[in-house]
């Protein structure tokens, strides 16, 4: 193969290894501007893996799957929700339990998952171009959005100024859940074809990182996306394009990459200020 | 009618009583003050109002009719507005998103803009709607409080402890937005205070609270400042230091200053860009120097310097003559300074650590029994009442919390103290406490700069007043000599 012809394959990859993160990543942006550091979506991405891969094989319908997916992602960040912004349990606890959780309940029930006898499915990607405008809009243009935004700056002040905030915080981390959820449905559906132990592998954590890599802006976020995707991408190529190293020390370049273009470009200027903070009591 | 009546309202949290069966009527067409010192109940009673906080007992009548307020959005829908002690604005958002923050429905980003800006020329409140108003200065951010506030189309406007960030212009420009609010629109306010001065100035109507009770209630012009003060705090008041922290006028010059001895402090050249361009302050041993200027020209900036936090970009401290090595974290405190910063929570102490660690933190000594003692030793000198030695600082008082930044910054070797802006927040007994500390300190030959934007404070406290404009030292003048007049000119920059 010419060279011309491995960048674009690397490149074609890449973007579809971003996808799923980018899905997640405007549901996970969202979340974290409303001022929760969500860390369960890993969780929401596994779970809906997998019960877009069992939904699937039920059906036959990719679709159906990609709905359950974006149904238990949303499950789950109610749960958090509930958890976190209702009963004040704290967030990365919340978070921890669940990711856990759901990597166990996956590999406890993963013979339910029957890999797919259908060719992967690709359209998903389209709707991409819908989400990304439109989680800007919500959060930058619409009431819903100055709602969060306030949830996320100050809880106190907006509180005061009668705002729900952690109505509005759970109601940030449901649309982070189906969003990761359709992300994760994506990479088992759209992409793999089946479901396998810890599919996700830590992906969900890259999202979050993209998140602050990007600054707590959307474009910048979805840039740290591809970023990723695309060392992913070439993860998997070289061994393809005759470069040997370690399998096990490759798979940890995406991770690398992440931390080195936090160190270099990362910037805490937009970072809401009550991110992971509880709201006061008077806040409900 | 009454705009607005609390009838026998009670709330008590646990043991302690904030409000205790409170009667209160306010008309239409009044500014009602509300004058208490500080946990005298003023503001739980205000956040009963707001739906912020549930009554015991007690009902709340708007325009004679029995009320629920069960949330903020219940006292918006009321007609009653508030405008809070510690802003309720989010300093990321530009100001028309601030202002629109609450409301329901589409956001028209171009209709709020204009309404914005057709509320602030009805009443004389200059702001750009665009700006983001974590850049503003206190007195602006006011203005986007009272236009969120006056959007709402309140019946009555309350506004809780108003001036405490504000410097006299500003608070003179506040009382006549509030006069043509009362007059021509008929509208009801609220003034809550424990600023003498500025409630027999503003208000028609005036109710003291102490101790969650209402003590007296008055026309404001058949009152006086003498007897508001006896009834707000339980007992006759001298003059001095506790007028000056009552806001009464300063009355007359303090010790006289040795201009001959040696500055304990000497700042050469200071130039924080674009903060500070070029201070040069003596202060010397035994006397209290004041730095006096509008809020935002600096002083926070040179009140971060000496605490260590920033390294200037040119200029000197030199601390007994000695120049300080101000890249060095800690430079200045082993030197001699000691500093009660502007924000006691932001810099001064760890709220949650325990009294006694707060009072040690810069000890040097890592014995514990010793530092016990020293802790011990400390809060019996300086008066420190609170649960106990061992309970976290943030159940102090807010005078409690000032006492022990004081007492951690006065040891032995404390040759300079610089207080900043060190009242706020403290009721009338905690400011004459912490005044008369000032005064002992600089007695027992210890040079004391006083950072403030309060002129009371300055004209009733120093020896000599340096005022600060644009990050220079505008002029410097001996208390003596100083007024009200000459110090407002300097601080508008228009003599020197």
């Amino acid at each position: 193969m010419s060279l011309a012809g491995d960048i674009e394959t690397v490149l074609f990859s890449g973007v579809r290894l971003a996808a799923p993160l980018a899905f997640a990543a405007c549901g996970e942006y969202l979340a974290e501007r409303a001022g929760t550091l969500n860390i369960s979506v890993e969780a929401m991405m596994l779970g809906a893996a997998f019960g877009a891969v069992a939904v699937a094989g039920l059906t036959g319908s990719g679709l159906a799957g990609l709905l359950a997916g974006i149904l238990i992602g949303a499950l789950i960040g109610l749960v958090h929700g509930v958890l976190a912004h209702g009963l004040t349990v704290n967030t990365f606890v919340v978070g921890l339990v669940l990711n856990a959780l759901v990597l166990g309940l996956t590999s406890y029930l993963i013979a339910t998952a029957t890999p797919l006898s259908r060719p992967p499915e690709r359209w998903p990607l389209l709707s991409l171009l819908v989400i990304i405008p439109s989680t800007w809009w919500l959060v930058d243009r619409s009431r819903w959005g100055l709602e969060l935004r306030a949830a996320g700056e100050n809880p106190q002040a907006a509180a005061m100024t009668g705002i729900r905030v952690n109505l509005r915080r759970r109601q940030a981390l449901l649309w982070c859940g189906a969003l990761s959820g359709l992300g994760g449905a994506y990479l088992a559906v759209g992409e793999v074809g089946s479901f396998n132990q810890n599919m996700t592998a830590g992906r969900g954590y890259l999202v979050i990182a993209a998140v602050i890599f990007g600054g707590w802006r959307l474009a910048r976020t979805l840039v740290g996306c591809a970023l990723f995707g695309l060392a992913d991408a070439l993860r998997l190529a070289l061994p393809a394009l005759g470069v040997t190293v370690n399998s096990q020390l490759l798979i940890s370049a995406p991770y690398l990459l992440a931390l080195l273009a936090m160190l270099l470009f990362a910037s805490r200027h937009n970072q809401p200020h009550a991110l992971g903070r509880p709201s006061p009591r008077s806040g409900v | 009618m009454s705009a607005l009546t609390l009838r026998a309202v009670s709330k008590r949290y646990g043991t302690v009583i904030a409000c205790d069966g409170v009667d209160l009527d306010i008309d239409p067409g009044e500014i009602h003050g509300l004058l208490g010192e500080n946990g005298a109940g003023k503001s739980t009673l205000m956040r009963i109002l707001f739906g912020l906080e549930t009554r015991d007992a007690g009902t709340v009548l708007r325009d004679g009719e029995p009320v629920r307020i069960a949330g903020p959005q219940d006292a918006a829908a009321l007609g009653l507005g508030m405008v809070h002690q510690h802003f309720s604005l989010i300093d990321p958002l530009p100001v028309w998103e601030n202002i629109i923050l609450g409301d329901t429905g589409r956001i028209r980003r171009a209709a709020a803009r204009a309404e914005i800006l057709a509320i602030a020329r009805r009443y004389g409140l200059p702001i750009d709607p665009l700006a983001i108003v974590g850049t503003l200065s206190a007195g602006e951010r006011q203005r986007v409080e009272l236009i969120k506030c006056l959007r709402r189309d309140p019946g009555v406007l309350i506004l809780d402890e108003p001036t405490s960030v504000l410097t006299r212009a500003e608070s003179a420009e506040l009382f006549a937005v509030l006069r043509r609010v009362v007059r021509s629109e008929r509208r009801a306010v609220v003034l809550i205070s424990h600023k003498l001065a500025e409630i027999t100035a503003a208000t028609d109507r005036v109710t003291v609270l102490r101790r969650g009770r209402v003590v007296f209630r008055s026309a404001t012009r058949d009152t006086d400042v003498v007897e508001l003060a006896r009834q707000m705090v339980g007992r006759d008041v001298s003059l001095g230091a506790e007028a000056a922290a009552l806001g009464l006028l300063p009355t007359g010059p303090g010790t006289v200053p040795d201009v001959a001895r040696q500055p304990a402090m000497r700042l050469r050249g200071l130039v924080v860009r674009p903060f500070l361009n070029g201070v040069d302050l003596d202060v010397r041993p035994g006397e209290i120097t004041g730095l006096y200027g509008a809020e935002g020209n600096g002083q926070t900036v040179l009140g971060d310097v000496l605490s260590g936090l920033v390294v200037p970009d040119t200029g000197i401290v030199e601390l007994g003559g000695v120049p300080v090595a101000l890249k060095r974290p800690g430079a200045l405190h082993r030197a001699g300074l000691g500093i009660v910063p502007e924000d006691r929570h932001r810099a001064g102490v760890v709220l949650d650590l325990s009294v006694a660690a707060n009072l040690v933190m810069k000890d040097p000594v890592v014995n514990r029994r010793r530092l016990r003692r020293t802790a011990e030793r400390l809060a019996e000198e300086f008066g420190i009442v609170g649960a106990s030695l061992d309970a976290p600082l943030r159940t102090l008082s807010g005078g409690n919390q000032q006492r022990v930044v004081l007492a951690r910054e006065l040891s032995a070797h404390t040759k300079v103290l610089v207080v900043a802006q060190p009242s706020h927040g403290l009721d009338v007994g905690a400011a004459e406490d912490l005044y008369a500390r000032l005064r002992s300190c600089a007695r027992d030959g210890v040079a004391v700069l006083l950072i403030s934007t309060e002129i009371e404070e300055v004209l009733g406290l120093t020896d000599r007043i340096a005022v600060i404009a644009s990050g220079r030292i505008a002029g410097e003048l001996r208390t003596a000599d100083a007024t009200t007049e000459r110090l407002g000119l300097l601080v508008g920059g228009v003599a020197r």
